[in-house]
């Protein structure tokens, strides 16, 4: 028996798996979130913003990792145009724009919010270090059009935005390095105001620069996104992500336990 | 000369761009937005030298038969695909928008997702508290993972009801992150900085010249 728990076919187990993520995205079961600080913070900082106010969401996550980033980018963008508040959407990484650009415009027909007036999206420009350092000089020397093909400088409300001196808050939503170089570049040279939205798998580097305030606001993989939502009252993806994402933790951590279990009894056994 | 043009550029640049970043003169800020927009101009070409050297690589996998070299013959096949419809009608071209949604990123979402099978097989097999470090990684994995869902609490309050905190699962991980993980990220990132700054200085100097080939 203990032989078999041990080599347990790893068939077994993808089964399990397989099994865990299927059964809540059927039978959907709301659990109590407890909304972290971080989180708090973010949403905090979005809601005591006036209307006309302007946030830049870089869309830093591929098609490989939208899970997580995309219910963050829905809740925010969502609690933005409920405020009123203007978004300027970009990418620093070349395969993201077309999704990115496709986001925009769904939640923006979603909220009634006009291309040009209450959001746009710029688009890719290759260069990670270099489209940071340029936009904190001059936004349209990076991007003289947009993913539209549209003029910047003839964009409505492109019209009173120069550089991060007129952005109120860049939020990235990463699944990479990117939120280090934002944090390194803009805020350090630029003083430009960032908080981030990241796969739960790179959390652990964002701490420092929560601490020294460096990011003003952190959403952490599908629980940020459904830490957001329930603070908007508006349960989406980040929600049903959460519950499959639970399930996921308990197997791991029950396999994790069998295993060490199975371990400990045959060492006892082998003396 | 071939090798002391770009060490004197190094230098010249390095020293420019730190002047800059101490001097608000109009004249430093001219010089600064000036590199940055070389910079802008310049960062197309590392595409450009990226898709040569996957032409290349892929060139000789197929010239020398090498393992599963057939695959080879997809990567071009995507790449010219792509390139003759992206390049002359953009990306907004509803054919490349098409293959983008209902190629890329289902194959994308896929080789990610196939992670959380191989993940959680590995976990079973290779985490196991073999030593007292072993059982202190795997205790606090246990916490951070348990504190990342809602379950943790909801069963730290059930069943944990008679202590007097709520929401402890939560609080342990939280902890965790704050204490015990900004600290040793911040000792990692200090010894990374103070790294990069030396090896910057080495480079700006021409100590260091590895940058230019030549295994020097």
């Amino acid at each position: 028996m203990l032989e078999k728990i041990m080599n347990m076919d790893r068939r077994v187990i993808f089964i399990l798996v397989a099994l865990v993520v299927i059964f809540p995205t059927l039978v959907p079961v709301r659990m109590p979130i407890t909304v972290s600080e971080p989180t708090r913070n973010l949403y905090d900082f979005i809601e005591t913003l006036p209307s006309g106010s302007t946030i830049m969401i870089a869309f830093d996550y591929g098609p490989s990792s939208l899970a997580e980033p995309e219910p963050m980018a829905k809740a925010v963008m969502q609690h933005c145009f409920s405020k009123g508040i203007k978004i300027i959407g970009m990418t620093l990484l070349p395969n993201t724009p077309t999704l990115a650009h496709k986001l925009m415009r769904k939640i923006a027909a979603e909220n009634d919010a006009v291309y040009g007036e209450d959001y746009v999206f710029l688009g890719y420009r290759p260069g990670t270090l270099q489209v940071i350092l340029g936009m904190g000089t001059d936004i349209s020397s990076v991007f003289e059009t947009d993913y539209e093909n549209k003029t910047v400088d003839e964009i409505p409300m492109m019209e009173n935005i120069t550089n991060y001196d007129q952005i109120d808050l860049l939020l990235d939503l990463a699944s990479g390095s990117t939120t280090e170089a934002w944090i390194i570049y803009a805020n350090t040279r630029y003083g430009v105001k960032i908080a981030a939205g990241v796969t739960a798998v790179i959390i652990a580097q964002m701490y420092p620069y929560l601490q020294t305030g460096q990011l003003i606001g952190l959403m952490p993989g599908y629980l940020g996104a459904a830490e957001y939502e329930k603070l908007l009252n508006a349960p989406g993806d980040g929600t049903i992500g959460l519950n499959t994402a639970t399930y996921a933790h308990l197997l791991i951590i029950g396999l994790v336990i069998l295993g060490n279990i199975a371990f400990f009894i045959q060492r006892r056994r082998e003396g | 000369m071939k090798r002391q043009i770009p060490l004197a550029f190094c230098f010249l640049f390095g020293i420019a761009m730190i002047f800059t970043q101490f001097s608000p003169h109009s004249y430093s800020q001219a010089v600064y937005k000036e590199v940055i927009n070389w910079g802008l101009i310049i960062s197309p070409f590392a595409m450009v030298l990226a898709v040569v050297t996957l032409i290349q690589t892929h060139v000789t996998r197929i010239n020398l038969r090498t393992e599963h070299w057939q695959y080879s013959l997809i990567v071009f096949v995507g790449m010219i695909v792509m390139v003759l419809i992206g390049v002359p009608f953009g990306p907004q071209n509803s054919i490349v928008e098409w293959l983008y949604n209902n190629v890329q990123v289902p194959m994308d979402a896929t080789m990610f997702s196939l992670l959380a099978f191989f993940i959680a097989s590995a976990a079973f097999r290779a985490f196991r508290a073999r030593s007292f470090e072993a059982f202190l990684l795997l205790a606090t994995a246990m916490i951070v993972m348990i504190g990342n869902v809602p379950v943790g609490d909801l069963v730290w309050n059930k069943v944990m009801s008679w202590m007097p905190w709520t929401d402890g699962a939560s609080w342990l991980r939280q902890w965790i992150l704050d204490v015990l993980n900004n600290a040793a990220r911040r000792g990692i990132i200090l010894g990374v900085s103070l790294g990069v700054i030396s090896q910057s200085i080495r480079i700006i100097l021409g100590i260091e010249r590895s940058y230019l080939g030549g295994g020097d």
